[in-house]
C-alpha cells in the first residue's frame, strides 16, 4: 500500500484540506454544542422528571363568592370539550380525584413517627413520565406507586425536621421506605404499601396510577357517580401562543403563570438552538461539498496513475482505499477536535451555570456524541461510495 | 486460461471499410498456451486495439472474443482484476510505467501485488538487461529503451497464462533484444504459457508457432 500511496498523494491540495477541515470543524463544533448546550439548559429548567415541560395544570378561580354560593368549580363535559377544541391543545386529561378516605401512616420505629389524612389524584398515565413497570398498579395488590409534591418533602426537612431536631429525608431514602395506607369507604377497609417513586415539584397533588384509582373509586366509593374534575391537565403545541393566555381569561380559568414562563423560555430556546444547529448542518454540507470536489480533483489529476494501477491488477477497491482512507481519517479527526472545543466551551459556561446553581447536576455528554458519531457514520459512507464511483468511472472510461 | 478465441472481432471504427484483409479481423483466430504467436502490424491497423480489447479496457468491437469458450465482455470487475494479476500479462506499447516512481519501485508496485518473484530474480534481470545502475533512477529520468526494459521486468512479475508484449524492443539493440527474448522464453516456459508478440516493422526473434498479419 505504501507506494500505491506514494503515487496516489501527488496533487494533494494542502489548503484545500485545510479549508475543509476548518469548516467542517466549525459546523460540527456548532452542532455538537448545540446539542450539549440543550441537553444542559434542561438539567436546569426541568428538576421534574415526573412531568414533560409543555404541560399546563389549569383549574378554575375560586372567587370570594364561589365559596359561599356553593358555585361549581369542577369542569363538565362541555367545558372539557371546549377546550378540547382549541387549536393549541394537543392533548387534554382529567385530574380523577379520590371518592373514599386515605389515611397515611409513615413509621420508622424509634425515628420518625406520624400519619394524616389525605387524598390521591389520577391523572392518565401518558401524563406521567415514569418507566411503566414503576408506575403499573395491578389490581388486588396491597403495591400502590405514589408521586408525592416536592413541596412535602420541603415542608418536612425545613419547617417541621428543623424545628423538632429531626433528622432530614433525602429522596433517595423515602423512595426505599413504605408508606402504611388506610383506604376506608362503602363500608369496607383496604390495607395498601405506598411506594414513592418520586417528588414532583409541577404538580400539588397525591398521584396514583390511573388503574388503582379506577379501581378503587368502584370498590371503596360510596354510591354517588364519577365526580366532575376539578383540575385539567393540558399538553399544548406551542406554550408561547397567545390565544392560551387569552382564553384561560375569558374563562376565568387559572394556571401557573410561573410554569407557563418557563414553558414559554424553554420553548423559544429550542427555537433559537434548532436555528443554530441548522447553521451547523448548512456548514457541515458546504464543507462536505468542499471536500468531495477536492477528491474529485484529486482523482482527476491522478487519473492516468489510478488507471494504470486498475491496469496492472489493482482493484478498484485498493485503488480507492487510500482516498478513502484520507477522507474518513480527516473526518474522524474533525470529530475529535470538535469534542475537545466542546468540552472547552461547555467548561465555561458550566462554569456560569454553577454561580446560579450550586447543586446541578449535569447531564453527560452522550447524547452529543452520538450525534457526532452519526454524523461521522454518515458523511464518511457517502465518502466511501463517492470515491468508490469516482474509481469507477475511471475503470469504465475506456469503454 | 487455455486459449483465446477472436470470432469475427472487428473493431468499431472500421465497420464502414471494405478493403480490410487481416488474419486476425473478421476471422476466427485462435491463441493457445505454450505457443508463441507473432502479430505483424501496419500502423493503423487496430493492433494497441487488439491489445485493450484482449485485456479487458475497450469493449468498442464487433464479434466476439473468448477466454476458454467464454464471451468476455460478461466478465465482472473482479473477474478482470483476478485475470490481470494471475492469468495474462500485458507489455504495453505505451508502457504505462509511473515516472514519479523509480525503476525498481515500478516493478515492486506490481510483485507486492502479487509476491509472484523474489528481489533476487528481479535484480538478476535488472543485471541482464544491463540497467542495475538505474534501479534508483526515478523513471521519467531513464531513456525509453532502458523503461521498455523495466517494463518487461514488471510483467513478468505475475503468474500468466498468457504473455501480451506489444512492440517491446522498438528502442532495443539487437543484444538486448535477444536477452530480452530469452528471459520470456524462460518465463513463458516455466509457467507453460503463450506469447503473442506484436511488431511494426522490427520483431523479436523468437521461434514462432504461427506468424499473423493484422
Amino acid at each position: 500500500m505504501n507506494l500505491v500511496w506514494k503515487l496516489l498523494r501527488q496533487h494533494i491540495s494542502i489548503p484545500q484540506f485545510v479549508g475543509f477541515f476548518f469548516a467542517n470543524l466549525v459546523g460540527v463544533v456548532i452542532i455538537l454544542l448545540g446539542v450539549q448546550f440543550y441537553q444542559d439548559y434542561k438539567a436546569l429548567d426541568n428538576e421534574d422528571s415526573f412531568m414533560k415541560a409543555d404541560y399546563l395544570i389549569v383549574n378554575k378561580k375560586i372567587g370570594a363568592l364561589a365559596g359561599l354560593t356553593g358555585a361549581q368549580n369542577t369542569f363538565s363535559t362541555d367545558d372539557i370539550d371546549e377546550l378540547k377544541a382549541e387549536p393549541f391543545v394537543e392533548h387534554i386529561g382529567a385530574f380523577t380525584p379520590s371518592s373514599y378516605n386515605v389515611r397515611a401512616k409513615f413509621n420508622v420505629e424509634g425515628f420518625v413517627s406520624f400519619s394524616t389524612e389525605m387524598f390521591f389524584e389520577s391523572v392518565p398515565d401518558d401524563f406521567v413520565d415514569v418507566e411503566s413497570d414503576a408506575w403499573n398498579y395491578k389490581e388486588g395488590s396491597s403495591d400502590i406507586p405514589i408521586i408525592l409534591p416536592k413541596n412535602y418533602l420541603d415542608l418536612y426537612n425545613f419547617g417541621y425536621a428543623q424545628g423538632k431536631g429531626l433528622p432530614k429525608l433525602s429522596e433517595g431514602i423515602l423512595g426505599a421506605m413504605k408508606l402504611q395506607i388506610q383506604i376506608d369507604g362503602n363500608g369496607q377497609h383496604g390495607d395498601f404499601d405506598g411506594r414513592i417513586v418520586g417528588f414532583s415539584s409541577r404538580l400539588n397533588t397525591i398521584l396514583v396510577p390511573e388503574q388503582f384509582m379506577r379501581w378503587a373509586n368502584q370498590q371503596y366509593a360510596s354510591g354517588n357517580a364519577a365526580k366532575e374534575p376539578t383540575r385539567l391537565i393540558v399538553e399544548v403545541s406551542n406554550p408561547t401562543d397567545d390565544r392560551i393566555t387569552s382564553f384561560l381569561q375569558d374563562h376565568d380559568y387559572e394556571t401557573d403563570e410561573d410554569k407557563l414562563d418557563a414553558s414559554k423560555t424553554t420553548f423559544i430556546l429550542r427555537v433559537i438552538v434548532s436555528i443554530v444547529m441548522v447553521v451547523g448542518v448548512v456548514i457541515s454540507i458546504l464543507s462536505f461539498y468542499i471536500l468531495m470536489l477536492s477528491v474529485f480533483l484529486l482523482v482527476q489529476k491522478n487519473s492516468t496513475k489510478l488507471e494504470n494501477l486498475l491496469l496492472i491488477g489493482y482493484s478498484p477497491a485498493k485503488v480507492s482505499f487510500p482516498y478513502q482512507a484520507l477522507t474518513v481519517g480527516l473526518n474522524v479527526l474533525v470529530l475529535i477536535l470538535a469534542v475537545v472545543i466542546m468540552l472547552m466551551v461547555r467548561g465555561v459556561y458550566l462554569e456560569m451555570f454553577e454561580n446560579f446553581f450550586p447543586d446541578l447536576e449535569v447531564p453527560g455528554i452522550g447524547q452529543a456524541l452520538l450525534v457526532g458519531v452519526m454524523l461521522l457514520v454518515i458523511v464518511s459512507i457517502f465518502n466511501i461510495i463517492a470515491v468508490r464511483n469516482k474509481v469507477m468511472s475511471i475503470w469504465k472510461r475506456k469503454e | 486460461m487455455n486459449k483465446i478465441q477472436l470470432i469475427d472481432t472487428l473493431p468499431n471504427v472500421f465497420l464502414n471499410r471494405t478493403d480490410i484483409v487481416s488474419d486476425i479481423w473478421n476471422q476466427r483466430v485462435e491463441f493457445e498456451k505454450e505457443k508463441v504467436y507473432l502479430v505483424e502490424a501496419n500502423s493503423g491497423t487496430g493492433k494497441s486495439s487488439l491489445c485493450s480489447y484482449i485485456y479487458g479496457y475497450r469493449h468498442d468491437y464487433q464479434g466476439q472474443i473468448l477466454f476458454d469458450g467464454e464471451d468476455i465482455r460478461k466478465y465482472s470487475v473482479t473477474r478482470w482484476t483476478d485475470i490481470r494479476k494471475h492469468h495474462f500479462s500485458l507489455l504495453w506499447q505505451e508502457l504505462r510505467m509511473f515516472p514519479e516512481l523509480t525503476a525498481w519501485e515500478n516493478v515492486d508496485i506490481k510483485n507486492k501485488l502479487t509476491g509472484h518473484q523474489t528481489k533476487e530474480q528481479i535484480l538478476t534481470w535488472f543485471e541482464m538487461l544491463g540497467i542495475s545502475d538505474k534501479l534508483n533512477a526515478k523513471m521519467g529520468r531513464i531513456s525509453f529503451g532502458q523503461q521498455q526494459r523495466v517494463a518487461l521486468i514488471r510483467a513478468l512479475c505475475q503468474p500468466f497464462d498468457f504473455l501480451f508484449v506489444d512492440e517491446p524492443i522498438s528502442h532495443l539493440d539487437d543484444a538486448n533484444s535477444a536477452i530480452m527474448g530469452e528471459i520470456m522464453v524462460e518465463e513463458a516456459r516455466k509457467q507453460g504459457a503463450g506469447i503473442i508478440a506484436t511488431s511494426i516493422g522490427k520483431h523479436i526473434e523468437l521461434a514462432y508457432d504461427h506468424v499473423f498479419n493484422l
